[in-house]
This record gives structure tokens, C-alpha cells and sequence, in this order.
């Protein structure tokens, strides 16, 4: 979640304060163009110079809003694309870390350990958290390094960051000792 | 195996969606604060008339929002549709729990229906006011039973809401103050 109030926190901020001014300025909008007809019908000609200036403002506040809602619009619809992008990032991410367990014969035991591994808890805490004893963890971890042929978790969480760096497409094949 | 690595991944089983923008929820509780001063404001003040005009600037551009608006926000997200209104009461009927990520069919007729009810009110509030219809006793007699009718749109409104947040487990009200519909990763949506 904290990717996503990285990326959306400004744009957030920035949709909420165009609103207010969308708001605020089209609710003058409207009382000036109001305005403006009401005294038309008063005055019945359009040639004066005061009138002609009310009216070029009144078109010019329309013309903002009108700018200012399509820009608000923009943003909206670019926080939809990039949470759908992270959204399939993250689908693909889960994807990619099970082909490695897949590929490294993992019990189910030691996926969960594994994953629990990538998002960083100690061995402690994992313990605690599947409710056995922390010799068992120890002894888990050793066998995903050594079926990963990696020498600690570091190495291990290494794999899958260098998966989302990569960008000439091929897989690196993790080493078997 | 998907199983092992969706159970410890630690995510909650749900899912926000960004629905109401901020423009839809700033003109949504614009129209609420102005229906309840206006409810309670002198009635032939300039006061409760530039209130009115307020409230009719709001859903002028809420109206203008539902043709240019993002996608939840248009009228093409929830057009006005007895027939299909009618298909979600008998879907409830028969115990489905469909959820709709903009308006569900019915809660769309109340949106309309607010809006044409507001519209109502705000043309004849205007109409007392001028030269021609002042002191006529119809037009003081329609505004008077539209705002009854809005009363009761409310009133119904706001037990809708709370029947629907009951049936799809899906907070409405928050959703119309922080903009984003809490959905369960189970859960078919609309």
C-alpha cells in the first residue's frame, strides 16, 4: 500500500484541489453569465463597452472551467491506468515468485517460508507466525537457500529483485551448487 | 499451489476501487448542505433564493460532469432504466447480492429522480420570485410539494444506502467521502 500513497498521494491532493476550483469558479461562472443575460434584457443593445467586458469575462470563466475539468478529468484517468498497471505488476510479481519455487521443488512448508522470507520477517518472527518452533524455521531456510543455491536471504531476495530490474528479457537462471 | 502464496501474502481478501471523483463528492455534499439550510432558512429571504440558486449551480454542473466525466461519473454508467431496476429488485428477491461499482439500477432512478425534484424546486423558487408568478398560488404549491417529494427522496435515499451496505457488505457512505468502494476480493461486481 505504501507504493500506492507514493504514486497517488500528489495526484490525489492536486484532483481534489482542481474540484474545489472547478467548483468555486463555475458557480461564478454561472452568476456572471446570469448576470450578463439579465442585463442584456435590460439594456437591449450590446454595444455598450461595460456590458461587452462582462460578457468576455463571463465567456472566458465558462472556457476555464470547461479547461479545468478536462484537466481534472486527465488526472483521474491516469491514476485508474497506473493502478491497473501496479495491479498486474503485482499479479506477474506473485506469478514470477511461484515459477522460482516451483523450479526449486519447494514443500509447501518452505513456500510459505520463503515468502515470508522475501517480505522480510526474521526467522522468529515465522515461527511465531506458523506456530512452530524456530529450529524448524532455521532449518527450512537452509533448505530454500540450498534448493535456490543461494548462501542467505539476502542472495535470496536478490533473485527476485533482479527479475524486476532486467530488461533484456531473459530469465536469469538461478545457480545450482 | 496459488493457494499457499495468496494465503500468506497478507493482503485483507479486499479490494478498493476508485469510484466518485472529488467534483461528484464536493457537489453531492453541496446539495445536502444546501437542501438542509434551505430547509430550515427563512423562506422569502434572499438568504434561502441565493442558497437555491446555489444548489441549482451544483447540479448544473454535476449535469455538465455526467456528459465530460470520468466513466463512473457519466450518465452512461447508470441510465435511467425501470426494466433493469425491476431485474435488480427480483435479483435481491431471489437472494443474489449484485454489486455495482457506480449506481445500482435503482439507486440510478434516485439519482434522477433527485435531480429532476431539485430542478423542480430550484425553477419554481425562481418563478415566486418574479414579477410575473409573485404572490400565485400554484407555483407556491408546487415548490412546497416538490420539497416534500425531496424530503421523502431523501429519507428514502438514506434507508436505501443503508439496505444496500447491509445486502453487498460494501460501505456506501464512505464511499461518497473518500471516493473509493471497499469490495471483497470474492465478490462479482457489475
Amino acid at each position: 500500500m505504501t507504493l500506492q500513497r507514493v504514486f497517488f498521494g500528489k495526484s490525489e491532493r492536486r484532483a481534489a484541489l482542481l474540484a474545489v476550483i472547478i467548483l468555486a469558479q463555475a458557480l461564478c461562472a454561472m452568476f456572471f453569465v446570469g448576470d450578463v443575460i439579465a442585463d442584456y434584457l435590460e439594456a437591449g443593445r450590446i454595444l455598450e463597452i461595460h456590458l461587452l467586458v462582462e460578457t468576455m469575462a463571463a465567456a472566458a470563466l465558462v472556457a476555464g472551467v470547461v479547461i479545468l475539468m478536462r484537466e481534472l478529468r486527465q488526472i483521474i484517468s491516469r491514476m485508474r491506468d497506473i493502478e491497473t498497471g501496479l495491479r498486474a505488476a503485482r499479479g506477474d510479481m506473485v506469478t514470477v515468485i511461484e515459477a522460482f519455487f516451483d523450479s526449486w521443488n519447494l514443500s509447501a512448508a518452505e513456500r510459505d517460508v520463503a515468502l515470508l522470507l522475501l517480505k522480510g520477517f526474521d526467522n522468529e518472527s515465522i515461527a511465531t507466525l506458523r506456530g512452530t518452533a524456530k529450529g524448524t524455521v532455521r532449518a527450512q531456510a537452509s533448505s530454500i537457500y540450498a534448493k535456490a543455491g543461494v548462501d542467505g536471504r539476502a542472495q535470496l531476495i536478490s533473485i527476485f529483485l533482479e527479475e524486476l530490474l532486467a530488461d533484456d528479457g531473459d530469465i536469469p537462471k538461478p545457480a545450482v551448487s | 499451489m496459488a493457494g499457499t502464496v495468496t494465503s500468506t501474502s497478507g493482503r485483507s481478501g479486499a479490494r478498493e476501487v476508485r469510484v466518485w471523483d472529488p467534483l461528484v463528492r464536493l457537489i453531492h455534499w453541496g446539495v445536502a448542505l444546501t437542501v438542509l439550510i434551505n430547509a430550515f432558512s427563512e423562506d422569502e429571504s434572499t438568504f434561502h433564493a441565493w442558497v437555491g440558486y446555489t444548489a441549482m449551480g451544483l447540479v448544473a454542473i454535476r449535469l455538465l460532469w455526467g456528459l465530460v466525466g470520468p466513466p463512473p461519473a457519466r450518465f452512461s454508467a447508470f441510465p435511467p432504466n425501470p426494466v433493469a431496476a425491476v431485474a435488480h429488485v427480483r435479483s435481491i428477491l431471489t437472494g443474489q447480492r449484485p454489486i455495482h461499482l457506480s449506481h445500482n439500477p435503482l439507486g440510478a432512478l434516485m439519482v434522477y429522480n433527485l435531480w429532476l425534484t431539485l430542478i423542480a424546486l430550484g425553477v419554481t423558487g425562481y418563478m415566486m420570485g418574479t414579477m410575473r408568478f409573485f404572490g400565485i398560488d400554484w407555483v407556491e404549491e408546487m415548490h412546497e410539494a416538490a420539497f416534500a417529494w425531496l424530503i421523502a427522496s431523501v429519507a428514502l435515499h438514506v434507508a436505501g444506502i443503508v439496505f444496500d451496505t447491509w445486502l453487498t457488505k460494501v460501505p456506501l457512505a464512505k464511499a461518497m467521502v473518500t471516493g473509493r468502494k471497499t469490495i471483497r476480493e470474492t465478490a462479482r461486481t457489475e
